[in-house]
Order: structure tokens, then sequence, then C-alpha cells
């Protein structure tokens, strides 16, 4: 009885300390979810939140604007597409470097990780003229290789402490039944890593949407992806805040959708663990 | 099976590619602002007379010079037209296609440099060579809430105190006793200053040195200089810092949208200001502005010994890299058109030619075109040359500290001076 | 420990300690693809990057021409104040916003580690300013900040603080991008070490529950050793990440007033395509790659072995 109390009482405060940092970080983005809705007039001349300032007009124009939506478009490919491709092949690299013994091991780890450590602007403009050299300039395929590039690493080492923590004797047990190291890996390994995934996904999916430099310069009408397209409502002239806002709002849904998606398996990471004991 | 997708988007887009390759495509390069912005809702009908897509891809200024720095070299280009802001010509110079070698239009007849306005013409000519069509008239206006100038009461207690009239200030004097009453009085901010990025802010102290009688930089005997005499710039300086003094809050940080935010949706508003008249159709937008039809125009204000505009217009060039110069000649031609002109000055932004800023049957509706005629007669243009990035950086960094008091605006000029004249030595001036 | 002896009765028994699978297979095809991924794509910019900074290298080709001068552009840079300053700021970011971020990530983590009704969406939630692109958030602090109409602004000053332009003051304007900062990130460690906790067997908590651990001792002698990894993986992770901090800085202050914001990654980026001296800028790329390769094989290499990780992993 006095334990339940206690953790009604626990489960209160949690709850009272959830609301509150929500209300925190959620404050900058109400205002930009509001101001989606509001004229750029009322917005900036500060005047107090009512209902009768509310209107479509921002998001009317956003939609209209073929290059914006074409924009958004290629982010969630580019988005998706860089971050299968790089929880892929990162988990792959996080498995042979923790689950193999070999020489040279943290040397490549290392290299991997100084690799994500270079500044963007300083390898852009030579990533530009390898791309064009190519014929990969502005192309969907482009821009993907090149944010998988700084996602890949990202990936390796976010994997890393989630892998090693994966009970190796599932996969000896496979090893004695004659399993093939890739049928280990991919059929008893993977599903005990879940959630070490699913985080890398979110990630390496943000880390791809988020990016502006590269989109920049490797990009242009055609590839050109959401950041650089937003980058331009922003304006260093004239202001288009209602435009920016619900833009801005407009990306955000698929990402939450994404993140609350991606949880679900967060939540099986849970089972495969509680399957061990 | 991702290898797949991109293999499959890859033959997609290729398969695009060389179903549209009967029609000439040209890819543009522009700023972002209202005027391009304009001339997009034009372009099918310049696809329909001519059979040429246009791609144009429109940036903020800095991000079109990163891009057509990394994309535009002697022997390749991705854009067959680029436009180059006024202090970027030198850069690029010798990789665009000079002007009188364009070729000649099928559709529509080459521009006559003639037609556009001559201070204007000047800033796409580098060398005597003339590389591209100055394509908007752009250069400082000065802007005052002409309903603050009107109002009765405001008059008669204004005439009290100072012995002349309200009215739009003709000379620095009456900028700064006007913009006080109205700052007093807490009518109104006096005055909006720019504080924003650094090309800016040296327009600013140029726009001050200039109006009291020094130059910054000077081209002589070959060379770059600094001619900026002492006592002037810091008088010119000192006359900002009063100007501060009467600016609403936050005018340490004000760049052009905090400049707008203050002028045009500010209920109290700023009584007087520069502006670029690429900006006008922003403040005349009455979604945007609370003072849309309630602003004056006229040249800037005189300075003690003289009067000055700084010009901040932009060039579109043709890369001479480029595969595509007769369509990308012809899309020029077109947009330098009378016609197209005079469309672009009904959309309440501002061409470089002549005919179209002076056509008496659309100066009642565009209070501003008297105003910048008027400007032209006293335009005067920031140093031009490759280093002018590290130059107006320098300027920025002690005029800020000059007019906001982190600084002895003496010991600011002095820095200025030192540092411009190290960065021009080092470039082998 | 309880849980130690819990383990041994688990199927991987000794088998684990000794060689084990390690030496089953080849590790070779599993590395290839992420070797062809990242370093045939960045082994060129990274020996360009190394070229050109051993040159007077504009950024425009009609910029002049290009001009060998060997170190340089690297002695220069040892001369510039504004280089050091950068340095400075950059470091002096890195040592005040991630160590808050860590906190707070790691108190929510613990706090919000059980399921409640709407669990899922308030994890979403939280997550969202991460997603929250990093120009807008600078343009959204830039203006929450103005005197005048800027929300937070106000609220402050409701809480009786001076009238100050916040952007317009150097220590604020800093304190300002690290506020930022700390706002959009600290749910990306939080997240990272939620996820961290949820991989940790249930067994081995209901095996301290079940011996009588106190909540403090379970704390700090079970949950946080087992977190280690993950906790030292944010740390790499978000450090790697501060040195790249770009976009949201350069519009919410443009690295101003003054200098007083220009991180060393704004002013690499000034140096490229403000000076346009790709060299300069590329010896700072360099710079930096020294710096971390000193500091992976330096202080990762003492925390964060590969064999010290397994070893942890083992250990559970």
């Amino acid at each position: 009885m006095r334990l339940a109390t206690r953790k009604k009482i626990i489960t209160a405060a949690v709850a009272v300390f959830a609301l509150a940092v929500l209300a925190v970080e959620l404050y900058p983005i109400a205002i930009t979810l509001l101001n989606g809705f509001r004229r750029d007039i009322v917005i900036l001349s500060g005047q107090k939140l009512s209902l009768k300032q509310f209107t479509g007009a921002s998001y009317a124009l956003v939609f209209q604007n073929g290059q914006l939506m074409r924009a958004m478009r290629n982010s969630v490919i580019v988005g998706l597409l860089s971050t299968a491709l790089s929880v892929g092949v990162g988990a792959m690299a996080a498995y042979g470097l923790t689950r193999f013994k070999f020489r040279g091991k943290n040397a490549l780890a290392y290299s991997f990780l100084v690799f994500r450590m270079l500044p963007q602007m300083s390898l852009v403009v030579s990533l530009y003229l390898m791309f064009r050299t190519v014929g990969i300039r502005d192309t969907i395929f482009g821009i993907t290789l090149a944010h998988s590039s700084f996602n890949v690493p990202y990936v390796i080492w976010m994997l890393i402490p989630f892998f090693t923590v994966v009970d190796k004797s599932y996969e000896e047990a496979a090893m004695v039944d004659g399993c093939s190291r890739w049928g280990m890996f991919r059929l008893i390994f993977l599903p005990l890593a879940a959630p070490g995934l699913v985080v890398a996904a979110v990630f390496a999916f943000i880390n791809s949407w988020n990016e502006f430099l590269y989109a920049l310069i490797l990009t242009g009408v055609n590839a050109r992806t959401a950041p650089v397209a937003i980058s331009s409502l922003i304006g260093g002239d004239t202001l288009t805040w209602g435009q920016m806002c619900a833009a801005s709002t407009i990306m955000l849904i698929p990402v939450f959708v994404f993140t609350l998606g991606m949880q679900k398996f967060l939540i099986r990471g849970v089972a495969a663990g509680g399957v061990k004991g | 099976m991702n290898l797949k997708k991109s293999v499959l988007l890859g033959a997609l887009l290729a398969a695009a590619a060389f179903a549209s390759a009967q029609q000439k495509v040209i890819n543009v390069l522009l700023w972002d602002d209202p005027y391009p912005k304009a001339l997009v809702a034009m372009l099918p009908e310049f696809e329909k007379a001519t059979n040429i897509k246009v791609n144009i891809e429109m940036l903020q200024p800095p991000q079109v010079l990163t891009k057509t720095a990394v994309a535009v070299t002697a022997t390749s280009t991705d854009y067959d037209v680029v436009g180059i802001d006024e202090g970027n010509v030198p850069v690029f110079a010798s990789l665009l296609q000079p002007f009188a070698q364009w070729p000649a239009g099928k559709v529509y007849p080459k521009t006559d440099p003639k037609s556009v306005t001559p201070k204007m013409l000047s800033i796409g000519t580098w060398n005597s060579v003339q590389l591209g069509i100055p394509i908007n008239g752009n250069l400082y206006v000065w802007m005052t809430r002409k309903d603050l100038i009107e109002n009765p009461t405001y008059k008669t207690q204004f005439k009290a105190k100072y012995g002349y009239d309200l009215g739009i200030p003709k000379t620095f004097k009456e900028l700064l006793e006007m913009g006080t009453f109205f700052h007093e009085n807490g009518i109104a901010a006096g005055f909006g200053p720019f504080n924003g990025g650094p090309a800016g802010v040296l327009s600013e102290a140029v726009f001050m040195w200039e109006s009291h009688g020094t130059k910054f930089i000077d081209y002589t005997g070959g060379t770059f200089k600094v001619v900026l005499d002492e006592a002037k710039a810091i008088e010119g300086m000192e006359f900002y810092k009063k100007l501060m003094a009467i600016s609403p809050k936050g005018a340490e940080t004000m760049a052009h949208v905090e400049r707008q935010a203050a002028f045009a949706a500010d209920p109290k508003g700023v009584f007087s200001m520069f502006i670029w008249p690429a900006q006008i159709a922003a403040y005349e937008d009455p979604n945007k502005s609370l003072v849309a039809g309630k602003i004056a125009y006229s040249a800037p204000p005189a300075g003690p010994r003289g009067q000055a505009a700084v010009t901040g217009a932009w060039a579109i060039c043709i890369p001479k890299a480029s595969k595509n110069q007769d369509a990308a000649a012809e899309f020029v031609y077109w947009w330098s058109s009378k016609a197209v002109a005079d469309k672009l000055v009904q959309a309440n932004t501002i061409p470089a030619r002549t005919e179209s800023l002076t056509n008496p049957a659309f100066v009642s509706s565009k209070p501003w075109l008297p105003a910048l005629a008027a400007s032209m007669n006293v335009a005067a243009s920031r140093p031009r040359f490759k280093e002018i990035g590290q130059v107006q950086d320098v300027v920025k960094k002690y005029w800020i500290m000059g007019i906001t008091g982190q600084m002895p605006t003496k010991d600011a000029v002095q820095a200025i001076v030192r540092e411009t004249n190290d960065i021009l030595k080092k470039a082998g001036y | 420990m309880t849980f130690s002896r819990r383990r041994a009765t688990s199927p991987s028994g000794n088998a684990a300690s000794g060689n084990g699978t390690g030496s089953y297979g080849s590790p070779v095809p599993f590395l290839i693809p992420a070797f062809l991924i990242v370093f045939a794509v960045l082994i060129f910019p990274i020996v360009f990057s190394f070229v050109v900074s051993l040159f007077d290298w504009p950024l425009s080709a009609g910029g002049g021409t290009r001009r060998f001068v060997g170190a340089g552009n690297y002695v220069e840079l040892v001369r510039d104040k504004e280089f050091w300053n950068s340095l400075r700021l950059q470091l002096g970011f890195i040592f005040i916003a991630i160590p808050i971020e860590i906190a707070l990530g790691l108190g929510a983590a613990l706090l919000l580690n059980r399921e409640f009704r709407g669990g899922r969406v308030v994890r979403a939630l939280i997550l969202l300013p991460v997603f929250f692109l990093p120009i807008v958030s600078g343009m959204t602090w830039r203006f929450m900040l103005q005197p005048r109409y800027g929300a937070l602004n106000n609220f402050l000053l409701s809480l009786g603080a001076p009238e100050i332009t916040w952007l317009g003051h150097p220590t604020y304007a800093y304190a300002a991008v690290i506020v930022q900062d700390v706002w959009r990130m600290w749910p990306f460690v939080f997240m990272l070490l939620y996820a961290g906790l949820v991989g940790i067997p249930a067994d081995i908590l209901e095996a301290a529950e079940i011996d009588g651990a106190t909540s403090t001792k379970r704390l700090t002698k079970i949950i946080l050793p087992l977190l280690y990894p993950t906790i030292l993986t944010a740390l790499l992770l978000r450090i790697i990440d501060a040195l790249r901090i770009f976009s949201e800085v350069y519009v919410m202050t443009e690295g101003g007033p003054g200098m007083a914001t220009t991180l060393f990654s704004l002013y690499t980026h000034r140096q490229a395509f403000g000076y346009m001296k790709v060299g300069m800028s590329s010896a700072m790329a360099i710079f930096l790659l020294v710096i971390s390769i000193l500091f992976a094989v330096t202080l990762v290499r003492k925390n964060m072995s590969l064999e010290k990780l397994e070893e942890q992993g083992e250990n559970r």
C-alpha cells in the first residue's frame, strides 16, 4: 500500500516534470506553429494572439510554391535513402568492428571518427569538383551519397556501444549450428540490437534532414533540398515570416511521424532484452 | 535495394532529359528579392515566344556569390546567366563574356546600352569593358512617414520649437532635429540605422563619409589607396552616433528584416530612413506593412558637404563558358526590354531602364520613381576590388564599435584606416 | 554482485570469455561498403584540402592566380589573432554547452524511463527541436530575443531583467548562442541515453530490486556503469557536431557583434566564402584535422577503445 502511494507520487512528479520540460522545449516551436497562421504584419507588430488573426494564406503560398514543394519531396527522398544506406552499411561496419578480432581495428574505427570531425566547408568545394567530374552534381544520388559519407561514421560510432552489450551466446549457438556469418548478423544479431538501430536511424535522418551546406553547393534546381529552399524564405532583404513558419511546420510533420513510428521498435528492443534473462 | 532505387531514379532523370532535348534549356542564378520574383511570374510569356526553358535558381545574395564562385570557371559553368552584385564584378570580370560579343537576338533585339540609366550602366563595367546588363535601379532612396510630417499638431509643435516647417528632411541637421522631436515626444523612433551584414554597413559608412566630403578608397595612379580624411570621417561617424541615440531599441543589430519590422510593422514606427528600392514592394504591401501608402520618398538628405546615394545594383551576365549563349542572351534581352521593364515597374519593382523609370504615366501611382531619379544625380558607389570582403568586415567591426560608443570614434576610424591599409598592402596594391 | 551471479547462468556461460566467434568468418565483407562510402567519397577532398592549404587559392577562378606558398597559410594563421580567438570561442562553446546537454539529457532519460500513457508522444515531442531546421531555429531565436516584439525578451523583462539588446552585446550574444544549442540539442542526448536505458535488460534491474538495493545505489552502482559507454558516445557525437556548428549561429548573429560569436567553424567559412581564401580555410581544416586525430588517439583511445567497450559489454 505504501509502496503503491509512493509510486503514484513518483509518477505524478514525473508527469509534472515531463510537462514542464515540454512547455519549455516546445515554446519556440509553438510560436512557429501559430505564426504560420498569422499575417506577417500581425507577427511583427507584436500583437497579442487572437483567433481573429488566423488565416491560411501563408500555407496557401507555401503549397503553391512549386520549387519549395519539390525541395521538400527531395528532402524526404534523400533523407530516407541516405538513412537506409548509412544505417545498413554502418551496422555492418560496426558489427565488423565489435565482433571480429583483427589488427588495426582501433585505427580503422578512429579514422572513421576523424573523418566525421572535418568541417564541411573545407570538403564541399572539392566534393563539388569531384561530383561535377563524375556527373552526379545536382542529382538525388549525389546528394544522398554526400549525406551518407558523413552519416556512416556517425552511425558506426553510435552503434558501437549498443552492439557491444548484445549477448554473444546466441551467435555462438548459431555458429555451432553452422549458420553463416552473414546469416548470424542478419537473422540473430540485428533483431537483438534493434534499439541502437532505431536511434541511429532517427539521427541519421536528422543529419540529412537538417543539412544545409552540401545541399547548397552540390545541388541546383533538380535535387535542391528543403533547408536551402526555406533559407530563401528567411530572406536577407525582405521578410516572409509567415511562410517560413508555415514551411517549417510542414517540415516537422514527417519527422514527427517518423520518430513516433520508430519508437515502436524501441519498445520491441526492451522485449528482446527481456527474453534474454 | 537503395542502389537499385538510385539507379532507377537516375535512369528516369536521363529519360526526362532526353525527352526535352528538343527544347533549349538555360540555367539562371539570381538573388532572391521581389524583383526577380516578379520576373518569374512573367516567364511563361518568354518560354512561349522562344521555346527556351528557363530554370531560375534564387538564393540569398551571399549564397549567390558562393555558388557563382564555385560553379563558374573559365572552362565550365553550371549557369548560362548569372546575376552579379556590383561589388563582385571585379572578381568575376575575367570569366564573363563581354557584352559586345553577345550574339544578336532572334526574337528580341539586342539591348541598347543607352537604354540603361547611365549611373547604373557603369556598375556592369570593369576596366572599361561592359560585361553585363545592369538590371535594377537599386540605390539609396529616402523614406519619410508622410502621416507624421503632415500631422497639424506635430507641425505646430515642431515649428514652435525649431523655427522652421516640419517636412521631408533635406539636410542632416533637419533629419536629426526632426528625428529627435519625434523620438523625444515618444511619437516614433527618429531613425532606422542598418547594422546588419558587412556589405550594408559599408554602404552606411560610405554614405556618411561621402556626405561629409570624403571618399574611402580611391583608384588613383593605377592602384587602390585609402584616401579617407580622418577629421571628416570622424565627423560622419559622430553624426551617425547621434542618429543611433534616436533609433529604436535593438538598433545595434538591425538588419533589413529588423528595420522592416521597426518601420513598417511597429505601431509607432520610424520617422525617416534609407531604403533599397528593391524592398519598396514589401513596405507598400498592406499584408506586411502598416504604413503602405503613407510613405513619402525623396533623395537622401544632404550632409554638411554634399548629398550622396549609395548604389547596390545587380548586373546580369553570361559566363564565357556557357554553351547556350544564344538562348542566354535572348533571355537577358527579353528581361531588359521596354515591355518587361514597364510591367516590372507596375509590380512595384525598379528596373534600370531609363524610359520606364521616367515614364510620366507611372509617376502618379509610383511616388518613389521621381525620388529615384533625384538620387541618381548624386549616386556614389562603394569601392570595388577583389579584397572588398575583408575590407567590409574591418569597416563593420569598428564602425559599429564607434557608433555604439564601445570605442572612441577617433580610434575606430584610425583602426579602419590602419587595417584596410594592411589588407591592401598584403594584396599587393 | 548478484547480477553477475545471475549472468553466469545465462546461456553464454564461459564461452564468451574464450575466443568465441571472434575469428569465425572474415570481417572484410562487413567493412568494405562503409569503407567505400566514407573513404572513397572523402579521401579526395581531404587530400585536396591539404594540397590547397599550401596554396594561395582564390575561391573563384576569376579571383587571381593560384600560387604555391608552402607553409605560408599556416604561418599567417598562427599570427592571426582572430584565428586564436575563434578557437577559444569554439572550445568555450564545447565546454559549456555540452556538459549541460549531457546533464539534462541524462536526467530526463532516467526520469522518463518508464512506460506511461502518452509516453511515446511525449518522447517524440521532446525530440522535435532536434528536427527544427538549424537556420529556422537560429532565426526564431534571433526574433525571440529582439527588443520590443521579441517574446523571450519580453518574458525576461517581466522577470525583472534589464532592457538589453541581447544579440548586440558580446557576452549575452555568446550566451544566447549556447542557450540556443542547449535548447536544440539536449533532446538528442536524451534520446540516445533513453535508448541505452531501454537496452539494459529488465532482469538486471529486477535482480537489484530483489536484492533490496536502494534507488541511489541502483543508479550509481548498476545503471550508470552500464550506461557509461552510451554516455561517452553521446559526448563524443556532440563534440563532433559542435565542431561543425554553423548555420544556426550564422543566421542568429553572423558571428557578431564584432567577432564575439565567430566560432572556429564560422571563421573557416568566412575565410573561404567571405574572403574567398580557400587556402586559408583549408589550412584551418587541416589544423582541425590534426587536433581531431590527437583528440581521438589520446582521450578517446584511453576511454573508448573497442576492447574496453567490449569488456564493459561482457560485464553485464
